[in-house]
This record gives structure tokens, sequence and C-alpha cells, in this order.
């Protein structure tokens, strides 16, 4: 056998054993969550929870149902009894015409499966429910062989499994690399060379504690995890569809920054942006936190029907709220009853019917004028002086305009401009609105009070837009009934339903009308099974590279089993336990010895765990979309600093073409600090998301998104080496080596390294960089004009005292360091 | 390789890098015998994707076609006017549509009364199969025996976005779904490793209705994105070196790069950098092999003139000579996208008579010519060229215009023509056919999942197996519908 193949080989035997360990029953309630993962994945498709499409009048999702006798006269299941039992028979039948499942609709059971189900039977066919729709129950913390390991309770489950596994820890990383890993993990940025240095002289102890501190504390943490909101919220600076026309609702954005910097507690967070408008004191604030449900797209395409795309987004509402706060896939029950999970169709509806009664209907108002941050006061003067001066200018117009009669009868027609001449031609009674206003406009411009009032009007209009912009909110409007709409069309209405929650996720009996407030207080009520578990995934997908439930969009009977059950369930209750505190999570997580360890592997543990699932070592995965950028300007000196505000423009590709039936797609690229903004600043047009961004996987956000899927490819290799945006910082980068790198090539090569990778080179990697500096010097030094242009397009004119072909060739050095796969992974 | 710095690196590289391992293996770390081809070997699954994406794979089953050209003329060509004669239309021209036809159905822009309309264009018979073909189309008149036309498509969309994610995506809504190509690529991989599998043109001067979910990769790993290739600088985005670096200097830049990450990938022993190292290598082949195949220049002149295609020009005809330039090289999916075939009649432009036809020389002489060289060239075989609109236009007069001097036709679901030529196929038949006024199919009606599933069908991938799994469900391109038409197979 090939050498790959047998890595391979080696590869898939380590997964299966992982999922094997897990087949050894601990108890009949693992064997019973183990036989409804089989008969969810194997036979529900036919004989679960959606009676529409139910065969034979076999239900296998239902203890009474499955044992229950069947019409031909035959048990699928007998408890005990394995050979009355007709599902074992039918899925081991050699027949095609008598095998379950049908040959058409799957494969034959593994080996394994049958197993399961065998022994499942023989034990008395016990069910239980999915655990994810049973509430959390704090674990106590299980022994492990070496407490001393430990630091919090994240170490005790994962080194009690690791000990089950036979496995050790890796040593623990070095200084440099946890701290570099730690504030990408909560800022998105690289730590500067001053706090790496603070950090690597400071021997007191809780240095590492104080340093996560510090990242906690930074405004660049809101806008690191404001990203990941903007995948859930599929937020996009523009409306969708063809014509995709701009929206502005950055200010939502903002407020999203500033409430995770505040540390805003999750379920306050949350109730705010599900019904922050219904709240008893909805200040402005809160209504603009709903805008995460403005975030559904409109079709302002000629001829297309409100309802239908009003529907859509009250369906996109309810579809990305349980996809956010309960890992649901409650959308499939949209068309027809859940086929794995115990949602019906009309279940569907009737939390359709919480969010049906907003008043916009496939359009951009309900919006709301308000205050950009920093500039809540100065918002507040300038809209009423505005106020105040239009109606003293309307008092201004009211008193001068009853003149104008009589000022027409005596004007000098001479000394007018020739378009208020034409207007005077036409009779008075027959003039146009616009000739009537233009007429007017003039002569009120004649009374200096009134054109002096009309100036300030002007100014004050211009300093309220630089204080404010709108923002789209929900509001309720009158109720609409709600309809099952048949097989999800919004013109074959079905019955009438009242609002309401599943009842498999045991929600409490409602009082009055369910509300989205209600709605979403029963989402962070402690007794909701779901929503502390989810939230906690994500943030453990977000540290740790994957999450615990690794289908962080699937909590359901499809989706993969905890890898760490114990462990998520302490996680969600610490969670609740800390009042929702997500920067106190957080900090639990990155101060694990799980996290700190080195992410070093070598082949034996990358075969027996590729994934890297078990936690043996570190996590170490290449960057998000938005932190490969925003490390590139940060380390080469030219990431701006300025927080929210409207979205920017930086360098894209003229693409030449226009949106279908809309304006161009291409955009003037922003100047000044606005060239260089964090990633999540750029504009994001629907339709043509920014190519550097997609490249990076981050996903087109027109429906929410849960979990980005990492890849590796050419295309990224291009981005990276030759996007005017990289290019430019490698050529800042080269500036900042000449300038203050010192005078060697060798220690300039040790700057640019540390300031890149935030670590000392190795000798060996100091001259294979000075190597790669005199090859390209050699290169360069032929051909003067290429030099110059390679050191200073786009970045302008190099300082007097630089040599171009000494700049070029740093550039060059620059550029691969911003390449390094070390560069682009977290460490 | 035709680029002579590959050719010299290629050279260079076996003599550079025994002095480059000699100079690491001195270096302070003594690395050992850890090489880029020991690394590349182990093979392990990236997350969510594996290692080699794009490895040619098995179909389900013996596939007719290799490749895909799909042209897709957005805004929906008129049916009415080019394929789809109705001499009962042209005899009621003027007349009140009835009442009873449009009863309860909504159109974009017409109410519940209309005027019919009659072709201005005059239609003839071509070929031994004798298909109906407007005035419009002299070319593809004459490959007409070539073609197998669909004349009973039906869709549920009326307007643009919604009709075109219909086609593209699978569903008619921006839900994050994968496209057409992403799924064929996903389900087959590619045969050319230098080259993106699924690769995109638009002309027309507009991105098409369907926006960038029309190559989009959905909830798919972001490898089976498509490219979308521009006619004006870069063909793939950032392909060139940043102005002022030559590809010596490239290389030489990516030669320090490997030994660099080759230092990492053996400290942090993750596969993922023995990955990024080879699309590194990937990235600098491309770099050489893209431009050579999208450069017309070497065509010849009678060739370039046959499809009305100009080296360095961008338009629709020279898209359809790099399509079959991708094809050949093993380029699995190539979309056409093509602006401009909303006929209103808002303006001259949307006319149905003089415009039409010349919108139509712009398509028809580059599609014709397209079909003759694949044929010549024997790739017809083993290639499925698909010409088709998201919908059809009404046999009546568009409610805003119908009062005006352009003659213009309003969206229409309820039937539209479409055809294909290439492998697998009965070549100079028609399936399907709608009533006398062209209003509704009468025979054989097909929809959007059940051309889907034709086309995969054609590549060997049955449509209810080519699925993902996500978010708990078996997703697939034909959502939950989709019959192969077998009436149109061989």
């Amino acid at each position: 056998m090939h050498a790959s193949t047998l890595a391979l080989v080696a590869a898939i035997l380590a997964i299966a054993s992982l999922h094997a360990r897990a087949l050894e029953p601990a108890d009949s309630r693992e064997l019973a969550r183990q036989a409804r993962q089989v008969l969810s994945s194997r036979c529900f498709q036919c004989h679960g929870p959606d009676d529409a499409a139910r065969e034979a009048e076999l239900r296998l999702d239902d203890r009474q149902a499955a044992l229950a006798e069947l019409p031909s006269g035959s048990r699928a299941v007998v408890p005990g009894d394995l050979d009355a039992s007709a599902l074992l028979e039918r899925v081991t039948s050699q027949d095609p015409q008598h095998r379950m499942p049908p040959p058409k609709v799957g494969a034959a059971l593994t080996a394994t499966e049958v197993g399961v189900l065998r022994e499942w039977i023989g034990q008395g066919a016990q069910y239980a429910t999915h655990w994810a729709y049973v509430a959390p129950v704090r674990p106590a913390l299980p022994a492990v062989t070496d407490p001393a390991w430990t630091v919090n309770g994240v170490d005790q489950f994962i080194l009690a499994r690791l000990d089950r596994e036979g496995l050790k820890p890796a040593p623990p990383a070095d200084r440099a690399t946890i701290l570099r890993r730690v504030a990408l993990d909560l800022t998105g940025l690289p730590p500067t060379v001053n706090e790496m240095r603070r950090f690597g002289a400071d021997d007191s102890p809780g240095a590492y504690e104080r340093a996560v501190d510090a990242q906690l504390a930074k405004p660049s943490f809101g806008e690191r995890w404001a990203a990941l909101w903007l995948d859930l919220a599929r937020y996009g600076d523009s409306q969708g569809y063809i014509h995709d026309p701009p929206r502005t609702i950055w200010r939502w954005r903002d407020w999203l920054i500033r409430a995770l910097n505040d540390n805003m507690p999750y379920d306050r967070l949350s109730i705010e942006m599900l019904a922050g408008d219904l709240l008893a004191n909805a200040t402005a604030s809160r209504r603009i936190a709903t805008g995460f449900h403005r975030n559904t797209t409109n079709n302002t395409e000629g001829g297309a029907n409100s309802e239908e795309y009003r529907h859509a987004s009250v369906v996109d509402r309810v579809n990305t709220t349980m996809q956010v706060w309960m890992g649901t896939t409650i959308g499939c029950a949209q068309c027809h009853n859940h086929k794995y999970d115990p949602f019906t169709q009309k279940e569907y509806f009737q939390l359709f019917a919480i969010f049906n009664n907003t008043e916009d209907a496939n359009s951009e108002p309900p919006i709301l004028e308000t205050a950009r941050i920093g500039q809540e006061e100065a918002f507040v003067a300038v809209r009423a002086l505005l106020d105040e001066t239009r109606r003293l200018l309307d008092e201004e117009s009211a008193r001068t305009d009853p003149g104008l009669a009589s000022w027409e009868a005596s004007v000098d027609r001479a000394a007018l401009p020739k378009e208020i001449v034409e207007v005077l031609d036409v009779a008075a009674d027959k003039r146009s609105q616009d000739q009537t206003a233009k007429l007017l406009a003039h002569y009120r411009g004649l009374s200096p009070a009134w054109s002096a009032r009309n100036a300030e009007v002007a100014r004050l209009q211009a300093e309220l837009e630089r204080v404010s912009t709108t923002t789209l909110v929900m509001k309720e409007g009158p109720l609409r009934p709600t309809h099952v709409a048949v097989r999800g069309n919004y013109r074959n209405l079905g019955d009438v339903v009242e609002p309401g929650l599943p009842a498999a996720l045991d929600p409490p009996t409602a009082g009055a009308r369910l509300d989205r407030l209600a709605l979403a207080e029963w989402l962070v009520d402690r007794r909701n099974p779901l929503t502390a578990r989810v939230a906690v995934n994500r943030l453990w997908q977000e540290i740790f590279g994957v999450g615990i439930v690794e289908t962080a969009e699937d909590f359901g009977n499809q989706g993969e089993p905890p890898v760490h059950p114990e462990l998520l369930d302490w996680l969600a209750t610490e969670y609740q336990g800390l009042d929702w505190d997500t920067k106190a999570l957080l900090k639990l997580m990155v101060m694990s010895a799980t996290y700190c360890q080195s992410s070093h592997t070598n082949a034996e543990l990358a075969a027996r765990d590729p994934y890297n699932r078990l936690l043996a070592r570190g996590p170490r995965v290449r960057l998000s979309a938005e932190a490969v950028r925003d490390q590139a300007l940060q380390v080469s000196g030219l990431l701006s600093a300025k927080l929210y505000g409207p979205p920017v423009h930086p360098p894209q590709p003229l693409n030449g073409l226009a949106a279908a039936f809309g304006a161009s797609t291409d955009w003037e690229t922003s100047h000044g600090d606005d060239r260089y903004r964090r990633a999540l600043y750029t504009l994001w047009r629907r339709n043509l998301p920014y190519a550097s961004m997609l490249a990076f996987d981050a996903p087109e956000r027109s429906v929410c998104s849960v979990r980005r899927i990492r890849s590796n490819t050419p295309l990224q290799a291009l981005v990276t080496l030759n996007d005017p945006v990289f290019v430019e910082a490698a050529q800042a980068l080269a500036r900042r080596i000449l300038s203050e790198g010192g005078t060697s090539a060798e220690s300039r090569a040790e700057f640019a390294f540390c300031q890149v990778l935030l670590r000392a080179p190795q000798p060996v990697e100091t001259q294979r960089m000075v190597m790669l500096l005199e090859q390209a010097r050699h290169a360069l030094a032929e051909d003067a004009g290429n030099a110059l242009t390679l050191a200073t397009k786009p970045l302008g004119p190099l300082p007097s005292d630089v040599d171009a072909v000494e700049a070029a060739a740093w550039t060059v050095v620059g550029n691969v360091l911003l390449n390094l796969d070390e560069t682009l992974s977290k460490p | 390789m035709q680029d002579p710095h590959t050719k010299s690196f290629l050279q260079r590289e076996l003599l550079a890098r025994q002095t480059r391992r000699h100079f690491l293996q001195s270096g302070s770390l003594g690395l050992g015998a850890l090489t880029l081809a020991s690394l590349l070997s182990r093979d392990t699954p990236a997350l969510g994707a594996t290692a080699t994406p794009f490895a040619a794979r098995s179909p389900h089953f013996s596939a007719k076609v290799k490749n895909v050209i799909l042209l897709s003329m957005s805004g929906g060509p008129s049916h009415l006017d080019l394929f789809d004669y109705k001499p009962e239309l042209v005899k009621r021209d003027g007349e009140d549509c009835p009442p009873s036809l449009m009863e309860g159905k909504p159109f974009a822009f017409t109410g519940s009364s209309a005027k019919l309309l009659g072709t201005p264009q005059v239609f003839a018979q071509h070929g031994q199969s004798g298909a109906w073909l407007s005035a419009a189309l002299p070319q593809l008149a004459q490959v007409a025996d070539e073609l197998t036309f669909i004349k009973s498509l039906v869709t549920d969309q009326f307007n643009h976005g919604p009709a075109e994610l219909l086609l593209y995506t699978g569903i008619p809504r921006t839900a994050g779904r994968p496209s057409f190509g992403s799924w064929v690529t996903y389900g087959l991989g590619s045969e050319n490793s230098d080259l993106p599998s699924f690769i995109v043109f638009v002309s027309g001067g507009s991105l098409p209705s369907v926006g960038k979910a029309g190559w989009g990769n959905g909830f798919l790993p972001s490898v089976y994105q498509g490219v979308q290739c521009r006619t004006g600088g870069d063909p793939v985005l950032y392909l060139s070196n940043p102005e002022g670096m030559s590809r010596p200097l490239r290389r030489i830049g990516l030669d320090a790069l490997g030994d660099l990450n080759e230092l990492q990938a053996q400290r942090s022993g993750d596969a993922e950098t023995a990955t990024r190292i080879a699309q590194y290598e990937l990235a600098f082949r491309m770099q050489a092999v893209v431009p050579e195949v999208m450069d017309l220049s070497a065509e010849p002149p009678e060739l370039l003139a046959d499809y009305g295609a100009e080296a360095g020009a961008a338009s629709f005809a020279n898209n359809c000579l790099l399509a079959r330039r991708l094809v050949e090289k093993g380029v699995r999916f190539v979309q056409l996208y093509d602006w401009g075939w909303d006929f209103h009649g808002t303006n001259p432009n949307e006319d149905l008579r003089e415009n039409l036809i010349k919108r139509c020389t712009q398509m028809d002489r580059p599609v014709a010519a397209l079909i003759r060289d694949l044929k010549r060239r024997g790739l017809l075989e083993s290639t499925l060229v698909v010409w088709m609109g998201e919908f059809g236009r009404t046999p009546f007069r568009e409610g805003r215009t119908a009062g005006g001097g352009y003659l213009g036709r309003d969206h229409h679901p309820f039937s539209n023509t479409m055809f294909m030529a290439g492998g697998g196929l009965r070549p100079g038949t028609t399936l399907g056919a709608t009533d006398e006024l062209g209003f509704f199919v009468t025979e054989d009606a097909v929809g959007p999942h059940d051309v889907q599933a034709t086309i995969l069908h054609l590549l060997g991938l049955d449509h209810t197996r080519l699925t993902h799994h996500f978010q708990g469900r078996d997703y697939r391109l034909t959502d939950v519908s989709g019959q192969v038409i077998q009436k149109v197979l061989a």
C-alpha cells in the first residue's frame, strides 16, 4: 500500500476509534442515545415525526408507537425479544425488496449500527429524550490523573477524557505564542511589540491573567466579536436581490460593538436585539438594537409582490432566531412537519405568528433617526435648534409671502435672472408647482432675514448629518392573522394559528399573548435547554477552532453529538451562573491549561486525532478573513484605530459591471484613515461582497451563518501575495524596517520578523531572510524602474533618504513574511 | 508549460533545492529529512474538505459528457420571437388577450387585460429537422440539426432575481445555497489541476440578476466557489504580481516562503501547512497557465471571425471562444452570463423588431460558432452546451408600454423555450409544445429542477444522490423535486 494511503487509513481508523469508543455503552441512557442516533439518521425520514411522510404507519421516534402492532400484524420493536422485533429482521434482510432502508432511500445499515439496535432492543428498548432538549444539569468535576496540570474546570473535563484515551496534554506554549494567540482570539489583532516586551519581562504571578484582562478591555474586542454577529445577523449595507440598492443600518453594527465592549450580559443583549422596542423603557439604543432582524433582504424589483418578500423576511426571522439561540433547524418545518426533530409545521407557524406583526413589508421603513456614537448630546442640541430655526423660517415665509403679488407687478424684469423671468412669463394660474416654488424661493431670498434663516437651516442640516444617521428598526403594527402556509407557499394558506412555542422544548405556559418580548425572555430563561449550550458552544468554536458540538448550526437529532457532553453542560451552567457574563466566560476558556498548551503535534497524534477534537494540544487554525487583513495592516503600521461610523471603501479591483438594473458595482476608494479601517467596516454589498473576504471563507451574508468552513486554496495565496491591500502593507512594513530596524541586514530581518510574528526568529530563519534579501536586491538592481514601482505603488513616494532598490527588496521580504503559514495561522 | 520562467525554474529547482536543503540541514535547527513531498503525502483531510478537493472523482454512473457550457441569457429572451412560432398569435395581433387566460395570474407590469402581440419577426424552418427559427437567428439556423429544443419550459417565478436563483441555485431565494457549477465540481472534481474547475464570465455590462449567488459555494466549502474571470484587468482576481515584481523575483520570494514554511511545518507538525505550501505552488502555476489560456491572439483569424471574437476585447463572443478553450483544458463547468434580454418595450433598445435582431447578432454568431468549433474538434460529444433564460415572455404587449411606439412583452413564467447541444442528447429534435397563442404548455411540461436533474444526469450524476449534509439534512441542487427528462436523451 502506498504511504499516503496508509496514512489516510490510519486517519480514518483514528476517527472511527473516537466514535467506536463512544459506542461502548456506559449506561442505558447512552445506549438509548446511540439507538436514537441510528434510527434518526437511517429511519426517521419515513418513520419519524412527520406524519405526512410516514410509511406503513410505522413511527420509530416514539416508544409507544414503535412497540405497537402494525397493520401487518407484526411489531417493529419487541423489548427484549430480538427474534420478534421486525425492525431487526428488516434491516438485516438480504432481499433488496424487503430490506430497510430500501436501496433507493439509503445503503444497508452497517454492522455497528445493527449492533447498537440489537443491544438496545435486547436491553429493553428504552427511549430517552434527545439530550439537547433536556435542560443541562451541572455535572460534578471528574477526577483526573494529574490535578496539578489543571487550572480550572475546563481542564478537569478535557484531562479526564485524555486520561481515558491514554493521551497526555502537550507542554505549555511559550509566552510569545500564548500572547499572540490570545490577542488574536480576543481582539482579532496581534499584540503590539511593546505589549509583547512587557509580558515577556513580567515574571510576577498573574502576568498572564493581567495580559488577558488587558485584551478583554480593548475596544478592538468589541470589533472582533461584532464580526461574528454580522454573520449571525446576515448584516449587509445593501438590500439584496437584483438592484441591491444601498441600505443604511451601520448604526446597528456600532450599537453591537459598543454593547460587546460594555460586556452587556448575553440575556440582555438577546432581549434588546429581538425585542428592544417592546421593553417598557424602549430607549433609542434599544430600538437600534432591533436592527438585528431588520437585516433581512428586500426585493425592490419592479412588479415584485411585497407580501411574498414580507413573508420571506418573517420566515428568515424565525429561522435565524432558532439558529442563533437554539441551534435548531426548525426551518425544515416550514413546508412539512420536521422529519427528524419534534417540531410540527403548525408549531413553525406559531413562531411565525410572533414575528408576523411588524410594520415593515419588503420596505426599508420603519427607520429611526439617531445620534452617531459619541454625538448624543450634539444630536439632541442640533436637532432642537434645527426644528426651532425651521419654525422661525416658516414664520418668516408667512410674513414675506403675501407681498409676492405686488412685487411681481412692480419688479424690473431686466434685473432678474433669466429663469425667473421665464416663470413670470407664465400666467400665475398656469405655473407648475416647480415654477411656483422657484419664484417663491427667489422672492423670499430678497428678504435678508429670510435668507439668513434659510442659510442657518442649511448649515444645521449639514451639521445634523455629521452627528446623526438613520437606521432600520422593528416596530409592531396591527396584528395580522397567521395561517399555516401549505408547503411553505405564502399564497396557499391553511388553518389560522395563534402564537406559540414548540411543545418539545417544554416552554412555560404563557398567560398573555406571546409577543417577541415573551419569546426573547423564554429564550434566555434558565430552564431553556438550548440557549446557554448553543452560546457557549459558539464561543468555544471561536477559541478552540471547532465547537464541542461540531455542527454548531444543529443540536438536533441529526447534529453531531458533543465530543465533551459534560463539559458543554458545565460551561452552559457556568455561563448562567455568571449571569451571562461573556467576557468572564471567554476568560475562563483562555485561562485554561487546555488553551495554553503548545499547538505543536506529531505524526502519531495527528493521525490519532486529526481535527484536535480531544485537545491534547493547543488550537492551531487559519485566521479569519477579517483577521488576515487586519493583522497585515496592524503589523505594517497602517491600521486605523478609528471605531464606528459609516461603511468604508478600501481598494478593490474594478469590476466594470453594474448590478442587475442597478448602479455600478465599483466604488471610489476611501481616502485617509478610511482606507485602512478594520475589515468589519468594509461596505458589504450582498450581490458582490468584498472579494478577498469571500476568498477567506466569509459567507455572503444573505442568510444567517453560524459556522465558517475553513478552506485552503490558491486563490487565497493570490490575495495575500498580490492584492494591493497586502502589497501596500508590505511596502509600509519595508519602510518601518529601514527606519526602525537598525542598519545591518540581520538586525533588520530580526526586526521585521518580530513585527509580524511577535517572536524572535531562529538563526536559520534570519539567514534565510537575509538570503532572500540579497537575491531580491540582485534581481532589482538590474531594473531601477521596477524597484521604484514595487516600493511605491500604491503606498506613495519614498522618504527622500530611502533607496528604491533597498525599499523594494525589503518589500519582497515583507510580502513573504505576510504570507507565512505561521502569520496566517493562530499559533 | 510554455512559460520560460517556469521552465527555467524547474531546471533550477532541482539544483536550488539541493543547495537549500543543504543550507537548511546545516542550519541551527539541523533539519532532518522532512521534505515537502513527505509532508504532502500525509494527505490528512482538512476540516470540511479533502486535501485534494478537485481530484477528478467518479460519477454515480457512466457519464455522457464531461463538461458543461451553460449560456445564461439574463433577462428572459422572448421565446415567441425566436423559437416558438405562433401563426395564430400573429393572426390575432392587437386583439384583447382572453381574460380567462390572465385571470388570477400575476404579471410584473401588466394588469388584468392586455392586447395580443404577434411576432414581428419572420420565421422559417431549417435543416433536416425542420426546426422553426426566426430570422433574428440566421447562424443558429445553420446548426439547427445539432440542437435539441425544449419548448415546454415552465417556472413559478416571474421576477428576474428569484427566477435566476431558482435556475442556478435550486431555490428562488437568496438563501445561501450552492450554485449549479459548485454542485457539479463538488460532485466531479476537475480534470485540470492548474485551473479553477468552475469558471464564470459576465458580458453585457451588468451582473446577472442572480448576482454572486450564481457562482457562490453556499454552504459547500469555498474551494467550490465559481471563479469569475474578467475580460479586462486580471482574468482571475489578483492573478498578476504587484507592479514591479517580475516572475523570477516572485519565484525567489516563493522559494523563501516555501523554506520558511517548511521550518514551520517541521515545528508545528500541522498538515495544513503542507497544504498551504502546495497551494502557493499551484497559485504560481496558475499565474502562468491562466493568462495563456485566456489569450486569444494565437487563434486563427478565420476562427476569430467565425465567432465574431477579437483578441483583447470584452464580449460574449470572446467568452464563447474562451469557453471552448477552457473545456478543452478540462475545466468542468463554464457559465456565460449575458445581460440584456429583457425586452419590455420601454425604450428603442427593447423593441422586438430591428433591435431584437441587433441584439441577437451578438449572440447568434458566437453560439453557432461554438457548436461548430466543438464539433470539429470532437469535443461536442463530451461537452454539453445549454442555452436558456430565466423565463419566457408574454404573448401580449406589456402593460406599461402597450400604448407606446416600441413593441415589448412582459415576464412570462408559464411557457419558455431552451435548447441544448452535445453528448447524450437526440439532436435535431424538439420536446414539448405550447397552445396556439403560446400562453400555456400543452405537452411535456418541465421545470427548472427537471432541467437541472437532466444536466446532472448527462454528467453521470444522480441528482437525488448529489447531496451535502448541512443543518441536519441532505441538501441537493434540485431541492425536493426534479425528474430527468428522459425524452430528450439519446
